[in-house]
């Protein structure tokens, strides 16, 4: 089974695009008595070298990317309250009425949110846009909330991380779950030499793993991620994309990128003889750091493999723990097959 | 204060749910208050000379906004209304906690990006996700139990609080407050101190608790609009203004005054709000009960009210405290 204790961990550090320290320094400190090498980069990725039993002629990078998506401030108005901008794809009604911690002395604030009562009909049937709200730290004035923050720090989400039952509520599974995978995976026995990456700012534009495809030049990859499930009232078949407690989630093509058909495949015969649980997106939506990977240098082959991930890039995104088993099991099947080959 | 208003601040007591919270309160007394009852939701506490010619009533609601369970579908997605004046705007996709046989968290589902077709908000569309297999949650989910909107009781600099139910739990701790006060005060009249029931649905349990004791004048505890962002200046006070007046033509004019002078002289400021008729508390129930019952309103500015992120600022609530244990020790309202 999975660590989920180090699962929450790496869900409740924080760390948007850009500021990724807090997750940086939990990966190393667990990964280092396990890892041949260990290296961060100019841009703050983590590149590792693992051995296995047997030195495959082909290089396979595993990847996951450390940041999640939130928020950074950007003006501090003259009534004390904070303006902020997204990082990475926030809803409006992500940000709306929720806690927040802000920059690295963690201030805690608010989302405002002018009262129900005063507003006209049509106002109350939508969320206000992000660049028309603001965060209360508790200050009235400029001087007093510059003492406590400054422009571009960092804002995350302040809210709860749950397991039961089978089920994780947090934030920031995207992709803390796939940083989870690399560890067990650094952690456990392989059969082939392998690296992986931790990378920097995929919410931001898949920045990292460009990076750090460029300095490991692998032949092949896979990518460990969470991704958009809409098995949710109101959303019908394929518009679903891929339901939470339906396995590990292999993709065919999303908007970043075409995978690799043959790894497709292969993903899904290692699942079928694991006995695991395994399926497609229907919908060609969401991208991820294979964007990025599968065009370095000459070109990588990659497979991406995620976890379903219902209210994913918000405060409490929603997925099963049998899918995050199914996942792992699957990854690293499936990276074994590929170095075999 | 800040310890009273954390406990009060408790998850429980959605409306129609207020005997949780009875407990809660009880803890919170002084010694010499009764309990004099706790029928249909409110709490009712005696304080004072019970054989005194004037009888005051002091009000806040102890019951607090949420979601009631109407529906358990086939996949175990559970169906909800509001209960009270939900913004419908804090639901898509925030944590939510379901009072079953066990306490469950849970998400308010909400569409990804690629399904939101700019859907207008709807009361009749609010689904609430689990997580867990629908024969888990029909073992653990009943029709009809509650739900909140999580928060966190979060400190913010200023002496101020975020939390949700400030709205009126913050209203409770000035009862809490003045009754502590008052402990060992002469108290020249009888207090009923009541914590009233189903404020948020229609102010039922307040116009029941003055229908029971008459009172010769009430005072209504409750939170008024905070200064904000999109607050008309005049609707609001600001956070430490030490209390909101409200004047209106349905209060009684001696206690508004009473309040007013009392402010005034013990150095006090005060912001005041003028509403042109009914005030929207449970004021409104109050002084038409019976024959008519004088009723003042005072309140605790409030920011965000009826989300998951409410703010008060402590001092406020110490200070109106202080100003209705002065109310009282001085017999309340003078007779015009």
């Amino acid at each position: 089974m999975l660590d989920y204790e180090l699962l929450k961990r790496l869900c409740t550090a924080d760390g948007i695009s850009g500021s990724e320290d807090e997750v940086r320094d939990i990966i190393i400190k667990e990964i280092s008595p396990f890892a041949d090498t260990v290296d961060v980069d100019n841009m703050g990725n983590v590149i590792v070298f693992k051995k296995g039993r047997k030195t495959p002629s082909k290089k396979l990078l595993v990847s996951a990317h450390m940041d999640e998506v939130g928020f950074i401030v950007t003006h501090i108005n003259s009534d004390g309250t904070v303006r902020f901008a997204p990082v990475g794809g926030v809803n409006d009604s992500a940000a709306f009425a929720k806690y927040v911690k802000i920059g690295a002395k963690k201030i805690h604030g608010v989302v405002n949110a002018k009262p129900v009562h005063l507003l006209k009909d049509d106002e109350r049937k939508k969320c206000p846009p992000i660049d028309s709200l603001s965060i209360d730290i508790g200050s009235d004035s400029k001087e007093e909330t510059q003492k406590h923050v400054s422009l571009g720090d960092m804002i995350v989400f302040d809210s709860p991380y749950e397991n039961r039952d089978g089920r994780v509520i947090s934030k920031a599974i995207d992709d803390r779950f796939g940083c989870l995978v690399l560890i067990e995976m650094i952690k456990s026995e392989l059969e082939y030499d392998m690296y992986f990456s931790f990378v920097v700012q995929e919410e931001v534009g898949l920045r990292g793993a460009k990076a750090a495809a460029f300095t490991v030049a692998p032949d092949c990859a896979v990518v460990v991620e969470a991704t958009t499930a809409s098995d949710v009232p109101f959303a019908e078949d394929e518009k679903r994309v891929c339901l939470v407690g339906g396995g590990a989630v292999i993709s065919f093509m999303d908007r970043s990128t075409i995978y690799d058909r043959e790894y497709y495949r292969l993903a899904f015969e290692c699942a079928e003889a694991l006995g695991v649980k395994a399926q497609t997106k229907t919908m060609i939506a969401g991208g991820n750091d294979a964007g990025a990977i599968h065009c370095s240098r000459g070109g990588v082959r990659t497979l991406a493999v995620s976890v379903p991930c219902r209210y994913i890039h918000s405060s409490s995104s929603l997925a099963s723990a049998e899918d995050m088993e199914a996942v792992f099991a699957v990854v690293k099947a499936s990276a074994e097959k590929i170095l075999s080959l | 204060m800040k310890d009273i208003l954390k406990q009060l601040c408790a998850d429980a007591g959605v409306s129609g749910n207020e005997n949780e919270m009875l407990g809660v309160i009880k803890e919170l007394l002084p010694e010499n208050a009764e309990v004099i009852s706790m029928d249909n939701g409110n709490m009712i506490v005696s304080m004072g000379d019970k054989n005194a010619e004037k009888h005051i009533m002091l009000d806040a609601h102890i019951d607090r906004i949420g979601l009631i369970v109407t529906y358990i579908d086939d996949k175990g997605f559970l169906c909800a209304e509001p209960v009270g004046g939900i913004d419908l705007r804090t639901l898509p996709g925030s944590a939510v906690k379901i009072f079953g046989r066990e306490t469950i968290l849970g998400v308010v589902c909400t569409m990804p990006p690629h399904l939101d077709s700019d859907k207008e908000l709807s009361r009749d569309r609010i689904r609430i996700d689990t997580g867990l297999p629908a024969e888990k949650v029909r073992e653990l989910v009943s029709l009809g139990d509650r739900i909140i909107l999580l928060s966190k009781y979060t400190e913010l600099i200023g002496n101020r609080i975020a939390v949700s139910a400030l709205d009126n739990r913050s209203g409770c701790a000035v009862l809490i407050r003045c009754m502590q006060l008052l402990k060992n005060r002469d108290i020249p009249c009888r207090v009923s101190f009541v914590f009233s029931a189903q404020e948020e649905t229609n102010e039922s349990g307040a116009a029941t608790a003055a229908f029971e004791l008459m009172p010769d004048e009430a005072v209504v505890i409750d939170v008024g609009f905070a200064a904000q962002n999109g607050v008309p200046e005049e609707k609001s006070g600001k956070l430490g203004c030490g209390g909101i007046i409200s004047i209106s033509p349905v209060l009684s004019r001696d206690v508004t005054e009473k309040l007013r002078k009392i402010a005034k002289r013990l150095g006090m400021e005060v912001d005041y709000e003028v509403c042109g008729g009914s005030t929207g508390t449970n004021a409104d129930k109050i002084s038409v009960c019976g024959g008519g019952i004088k009723t003042g309103v005072i309140s605790i500015p409030s920011k965000n009210m009826h989300t998951q992120t409410e703010i008060v600022q402590l001092d406020d609530i110490e200070r109106i405290a202080k100003l209705l244990a002065v109310y009282i020790t001085e017999g309340g309202a003078d007779n015009a």
